[in-house]
């Protein structure tokens, strides 16, 4: 083939012209536009959709749904509370750090719930300068009451809590697509799902190792460095020195110990020297003292900045390197470091990889709950292929066979619009890149079906005419005319039905639904307006006097 | 060739046998359906399914020693054709609050259970379908809501085009009446409700309609011409007139979701089952249900002017 009708748009034209050519020289003045039309139009559908099937790893034009070629389907729930909660904590921080910078005292202030915080026992003669803070800080998006006596309830709006859980939804998605994309996945989806407004759906299609696509989401990657004030093999004793309580800025956190099962625990900083933020890089690497694999990772201008002080400050203590609420290590700082550090722990060369990617991709800003997960395996997409052109198959030699035998010629009449009905259905589904799920190919049986019917409408009117005595162009004309209406009924309800369908939203279903409506649409072209054409071209001008029906 | 020359049966006549027939019918699967509890697929029960392929010819009865000790009360059959080595296993659905949230949990401890208790024939591959009791219910009430919704659209399309509620009552009542039997014989047979089968009943929701459509479309035509014969008269002639259509266009549809019940493969046994059936019961339906209810519905309003007035 020429490299230039290698575009579809020109291999249509020029197809198309020869069409034009061939209908002015060969065909009767009246048929010839309609003719190009149906003709051109046909073809566009051929060049839209071939080859439709893919082969040696090339796509092919009918994308092709998850049960169809394997992959996995995720329906997750975005546990917003978990960023409300960070938004009230940051609150409840700047709380305390304005107060201590105006030298206000007060007995506590902490957060109430996912939503609200509270300040009690400010002394009297200092409300008032609380109450200012409070204005000044808390001005948009929350609501400041003052029950007395030196309480004050702070609570966010609706509005306000609605903003955070969009954006957090938002943000979710950008990571996971983020990750995904690093797992190198081919014509991922990843989007907002339902109307509760905190479900996202994934699609993975073609993805083999399903265990790790699922770590890889729903890996949290929430890192933190911490200076470590003090560790111990259990909470109490590690409380003992602070008369069991964890005393206002530092917080316990769990890690492994050197033996299995036995964990250790360490008495941390809340606040982090460096976070997953202030990362600019991770990748795998290998420590050179156990020759075990490590994760590297830079620092951005402003982390390295960060790390240079706090490290330089405080050497020869520990540093603790906190992934998801678990300390992973702790090692002793040796040095000031600026730019760059290296998270060890117990992990294999493909786990070291995994933790890199997560941590360039990002933390997620909430944490992630399973709704549904569906996993196809490859070969049982095949199975399905197959079963699926079988049926198809079948159906369409059953109704060839039939339709010849019951209205002779006529009969082929119905089998080249049927033919015609799935090329324009193939078409549609690949220039609107419709997904072909295994109920999709159900519904092209069902239409096959039902575009048959529509033949059959015709053809019954034709005979009814006929044997009222009309002549045979009579019969034809009148038929496809007394039956126009009826077709206009019975595919508006049957696209009713589909509609609703489609709003299942959900995959498999979906695509039944697209199917059926794009096959129904074609059919009332196909089955009535080129089986017409068919018609009045085979007949001619001649007056025939019989007609093989 | 034709199937029917001029048939003039007396359609109308024999509505006094099938009407109650259809309606014992219809309470009968409506009583099955309630008593029976409906057995749900996975994808609305919620739960886990899982279809495994195995190596080499999987022994049923050691897979469920296995299976047994993670997930007890989980059903083990063979799935699709035997040489393929597949097995379906279907765990319960959580029941607390705390087993919810270990959605995926079941599943990787049957397969990891699978691994290490029969080795000896390894498990190829997998495909798993693990719903949450969240998203179980919400597309119960989903389907009903959208079965009932298109149902009462297509009552008003119909009533709009034809000027009168009572023909898309009638339409309606006979496409109500088919879906609520298909559904009772497919429980009946042994069918789990699937996604797939709701749409197979939506489907059958647009079809029956279709051939109701065709029908009454002929009689808005008698009703122009013959304004001196009676409404019962017309219909009767109408449903004769495009009979040969009912049997012709039914019978291709028929023998299209044949093919897809007998080829379609496992995955859309149910959803072919539904189709086969409910095309039956739709062309019945259509000839003996939705005509009488029409002429019935005009005879109850003692209205004996000629019909034509009384319709259009």
């Amino acid at each position: 083939m020429p490299p230039a009708l290698q575009n579809p748009f020109v291999l249509w034209f020029a197809l198309t012209a020869a069409l034009a050519a061939a209908c002015h020289f060969g065909m009767r003045r009246e048929l010839r536009v309609r003719a190009a039309l149906y003709g051109s139009f046909l073809i566009a559908c051929i060049v839209a959709c071939w080859p439709p099937y893919g082969k040696d790893g090339q796509p092919g034009k009918i994308k092709l749904g998850l049960d169809l070629r394997g992959g996995i389907h995720l329906v997750l729930q975005v546990v917003t509370d978990d960023a409300l909660n960070a938004v009230v904590d940051d609150a409840v921080q700047t709380v305390r750090e304005q107060a201590t910078r105006k030298a206000i005292v007060f007995t506590s202030a902490q957060r109430v719930d996912a939503r609200s915080f509270s300040i009690e026992g400010v002394e009297p003669a200092r409300v008032k300068d609380v109450r200012d803070l409070l204005r000044d800080f808390f001005r948009d998006g929350w609501d400041i009451r003052e029950p007395g006596e030196g309480r004050f309830a702070v609570q966010m709006t609706e509005n306000f809590v609605r903003q955070i859980k969009e954006r957090t939804v938002k943000e979710v998605i950008r990571t996971l697509e983020r990750r995904v994309n690093q797992l190198g996945v081919a014509e991922p989806v990843i989007t907002e799902h339902g109307n509760r407004g905190d479900q996202i759906l994934v699609q993975l299609p073609g993805v083999t190792d399903v265990e790790q696509a699922k770590r890889v989401i729903k890996t949290t990657a929430q890192l933190a460095l911490k200076l470590v004030e003090d560790t111990s093999p259990s909470r109490e004793s590690l409380l003992q020195a602070h008369n069991g309580k964890v005393p206002a800025n530092m917080e316990v956190v769990e890690g492994a110990g050197d033996t299995p099962g036995q964990p250790v625990y360490y008495l941390v900083r809340r606040e982090a020297v460096i976070t997953g933020r202030d990362l600019k890089n991770a990748r795998a690497g290998v420590d050179p003292q156990t020759n075990g694999p490590e994760v590297d990772f830079n620092l951005n201008a402003q982390g390295a900045q960060k790390f240079g002080r706090e490290t330089g400050r405080n050497v020869g203590r520990r540093l603790a390197i906190i992934l998801d609420g678990r300390v992973e290590s702790a090692p002793t700082i040796q040095s000031q470091i600026t730019d760059n550090g290296r998270i060890t722990g117990r992990y294999t060369a493909a786990e070291a990889d995994e933790l890199a990617k997560v941590l360039r991709a990002g933390a997620l800003p909430a944490t992630l709950k399973y709704l549904q997960e569906l996993t196809v395996g490859a070969s049982l997409g095949k199975d399905s292929i197959r079963s699926g052109i079988m049926a198809s198959a079948a159906a369409m030699a059953f109704i060839t066979i039939f339709m010849l035998a019951y209205y002779k010629l006529s009969g082929l009449n119905a089998v080249v619009a049927l033919f015609a009905n799935l090329l324009i259905l193939m078409g549609a589904m690949a220039y609107s890149a419709a997904t072909l799920t295994l109920p999709g190919i159900a519904g092209i049986i069902l239409t096959v079906g039902v575009g048959v019917d529509t033949n059959v409408l015709v053809f019954e009117r034709i005979r009814e005419e006929l044997r009222n005595g009309k002549t045979v162009r009579a019969a034809i004309s009148n038929g496809f005319e007394r039956v126009w209406i009826t077709i206009l009924d019975t595919h508006a309800t049957a696209l009713i039905a589909a509609a609703f369908l489609f709003q299942f939203g959900t995959g498999a279903i979906k695509g039944f639904a697209v199917t059926l409506v794009m096959g129904l649409v074609a059919n009332v072209f196909a089955s009535y307006f080129v089986s017409k054409f068919l018609f009045e071209w085979v007949l001619g001008r001649r007056q025939a006097a019989t007609l093989s029906i | 060739m034709e199937i029917l020359k001029n048939p003039n049966y007396d359609f109308l006549g024999k509505a006094k046998i099938f009407v109650p027939l259809s309606v014992v019918l219809f309470l009968a699967s409506i009583g099955y359906l309630v008593l029976h509890k409906i057995p749900y697929g996975v994808e609305f029960a919620g739960g886990t399914q899982l279809i495994v392929k195995f190596t080499s010819t999987p022994q049923i009865d050691r897979i469920r020693d296995v299976v047994e000790k993670t997930s007890p009360g989980s059903v083990i059959q063979t799935f699709d054709d035997p040489a393929k080595n597949q097995v379906l296993i279907r765990l319960p659905g959580a029941q607390s609050e705390e087993a919810a949230a270990d959605l995926t949990g079941p599943a990787e401890r049957v397969l990891a259970g699978l691994a290490r208790d029969y080795a000896v024939n390894t498990v190829r591959e997998s495909s798993s379908e693990i719903v949450g009791p969240i998203v179980g219910a919400e597309l119960r009430r989903k389907a009903v809501q959208l079965t009932l919704f298109g149902l009462l659209f297509q009552l008003i399309y119909i009533g709009f085009r034809f000027g009168g509620a009572v023909w898309g009552a009638a339409a309606t009542i006979a496409v109500f009446h088919d879906v609520i039997i298909t559904l009772g014989l497919l429980v009946l047979c042994g069918y789990e409700v699937t996604l797939n089968v709701i749409a197979a009943l939506l489907t059958l929701v647009g079809y029956s309609v279709n051939d109701t459509i065709v029908i009454f479309d002929r009689v808005r035509e008698n009703l122009r011409h013959r304004r001196k014969d009676s409404l019962a008269k017309i219909i009767n002639d109408s449903v004769n007139q495009t009979l040969s259509r009912t049997l012709i266009s039914n019978g291709t549809t028929f023998l299209a979701v044949l093919g897809l019940y007998l080829f379609g493969g496992e995955v859309l046994r149910g959803f072919g089952f539904a189709m086969v059936v409910g095309i039956l019961i739709g062309t019945y339906s259509t000839v003996y249900i939705a005509s009488p209810i029409v002429v019935w519905w005009q005879g109850l309003r003692k209205d004996r002017r000629p019909a034509a007035r009384a319709a259009l």
